[in-house]
């Protein structure tokens, strides 16, 4: 995010154009492997027969259904997920016993790669909408449990002393000076189990081929060789991941309008 | 990147004041549990023991399939994708991305397509690689190069932009040559983010070649696991999910290791 908008506030206008040179000769490249024979068509689908098929996604419907679907899978994994991760994180930075007991099995489950637990999952809850909200959920899950935990164990000290001076109680302490300090980290790691979570969703969708959502329709556009319907879901893919994580951020930079933005 | 994303991704450790013997002794405790419990509900068979392998049966099914040669043979496979796509798609990224820091033209050039290109996850874009490449050998590759080149070449041009300037004044005053400048001064000062995108860069490409060969393949880890799935073998998936923790783990681990040890001038 912020390499892009520096990078866009430090060119001119003729440098920015420059930028668009690549881009259309991928596009003319496309277009011309497209009008090479029935063998390239196959794989290169032209930009007017993509055009056609956004708007075939559309007026039938199965975008906003599919859309709907998976940003309802990735934002409730993430809030279920994330809100377990957050208890989670909390507990093992306040408390010694917790961190030692379920700190090293945390930080070994961590270590398997989520996709890799989709045949496990499928065993267990079939290939349904729960086995994919369950995945999604971890994903959210891990990185939120280390941010938090992080975060909070970052805590300036001299914050600590203050409290320590004012007699806090441990509750009060929390409260009033490690939370609040906290936060804004926190919230870096909730925007970090966002990304993860939209990636999930898709994952997940495309490795449990049933029910609705962007990833199962772009397995069956796989199925039907409909190349135009697969750039168009995955160019649509990227730019949702994008605005989920910008609108986060501008959230999390409205919340935190009071910080001093010198960690960035 | 800021303390919150490091935290995330476990860049940021805290020492804090703890006994370590004590501490070693006791992290064994929950993974020894863990396999407790697990051995005691499979032992009374609540669940069918098609859905729940005790551990011991998942110990045996390793020694099975490590005698058959079947292990073996689908770790060599998946490895030798991962490393092959790793190196080809890592050290085109380290390249690229320096160049992109180093030169205002090719970033002006690269940057627009490479930052939108980035923004799609690769996991998405495993259904389009198999139209364009089928479902052979160049696919799975390919998967891996995507994910290992665009993090390392964003690891290697943040980095390379945030070599301080002072540094490079002082070359400039001590009049250095190009290449003591790049050999003493640059590349030592990239080096431990750069170590560190690459570790990212690791995880992700291990987690969707997974995915690729659960997915489609005729051989490889994943397609052991999604062939355990079929098959209603949970023994087989589960050491599948337990040899591809381990992995990750380990080559994670030996990065971290490197972090650390190789980077012995830096202050932490």
């Amino acid at each position: 995010m912020r390499s892009i908008s520096s990078f866009l506030s430090g060119l001119s206008l003729g440098r920015r154009a420059v930028g668009l040179i690549l881009p259309l000769l991928l596009l003319l490249g496309w277009q011309y492997m497209s009008t090479r024979g029935a063998s390239f068509a196959y794989a290169f689908s032209s930009v007017s027969q993509m055009q056609d098929a956004l708007r075939e996604l559309i007026t039938s419907g199965d975008l906003q259904l599919n859309l709907a679907a998976s940003l309802q899978r990735a934002l409730t994994g993430l809030a279920i997920g994330g809100t377990f991760g957050l208890l989670l994180g909390i507990s093992m930075a306040s408390s010694r016993l917790i961190d030692t007991s379920v700190g090293p099995l945390y930080h070994i489950l961590r270590q398997v790669p989520l996709m890799g637990l989709v045949p496990v999952f499928s065993l267990w809850l079939g290939n349904g909408d729960t086995a994919k909200l369950f995945i999604v959920c971890l994903s959210a899950f891990f990185p939120l449990v280390l941010a938090t935990y992080e975060s909070l164990r970052q805590v300036d000290s001299k914050f600590l002393e203050v409290g320590n001076v004012l007699k806090l109680s441990r509750a009060q302490q929390f409260r009033h000076i490690l939370l609040p300090a906290a936060l804004p980290n926190i919230f870096t790691g909730v925007s970090f189990a966002l990304a993860m979570a939209w990636l999930s969703t898709i994952g997940s969708e495309i490795l449990f081929n049933a029910g609705a959502g962007l990833g199962n329709l772009m397995m069956n556009a796989e199925m039907n060789a409909r190349m135009d319907i697969l750039v168009v879901v995955t160019i649509l893919i990227g730019i949702v991941g994008y605005l989920l994580t910008f609108v986060l951020y501008r959230i999390t930079a409205y919340l935190f309008r009071w910080r001093k933005t010198s960690s960035e | 990147m800021s303390i919150g994303i490091r935290a995330a991704i476990g860049l940021n450790r805290v020492a804090g004041r703890v006994n370590y013997r004590q501490l070693k002794l006791a992290a064994f405790i929950s993974p020894v549990l863990l396999l407790l419990v697990w051995g005691w509900i499979s032992h009374l068979q609540l669940i069918s023991p098609q859905l729940l392998a005790s551990p011991l049966e998942v110990a045996s099914t390793f020694q099975e399939l490590l005698t058959s040669g079947e292990l073996q043979e689908h770790l060599g496979k998946s490895l030798s994708r991962l490393v092959l796509g790793y190196s080809l798609g890592a050290s085109a990224g380290l390249l690229f991305g320096i160049l992109m820091a180093l030169s205002k033209n090719v970033e002006a050039l690269c940057a627009p397509l490479f930052h939108a290109i980035r923004q799609i996850p690769t996991i998405a874009l495993i259904p389009v690689f198999i139209l364009l490449l089928g479902v052979d050998e160049s696919f799975k590759i390919a998967i891996v190069i995507k994910a290992s080149f665009f993090t390392v070449a964003l690891a290697a041009f943040e980095a390379t932009r945030g070599v301080s300037v002072n540094y490079l004044e002082v070359a400039r005053v001590y009049r250095l040559p190009w290449t003591t400048l790049y050999g003493k001064v640059i590349i030592p000062a990239i080096f431990p983010p750069v170590l560190t995108g690459l570790r990212i860069a690791f995880a992700r490409s291990w987690t969707v070649l997974v995915a690729a060969e659960l997915l489609v393949a005729d051989s490889g880890l994943g397609q052991m696991m999604q062939m355990g799935r079929d098959m209603f073998r949970l023994d087989i998936v589960l050491v599948g999910v337990v040899l591809t923790g381990l992995i990750g783990f380990c080559i994670d681990r030996s990065f971290k290791w490197g972090e650390a040890h190789l980077v012995r001038w830096r202050v932490a």
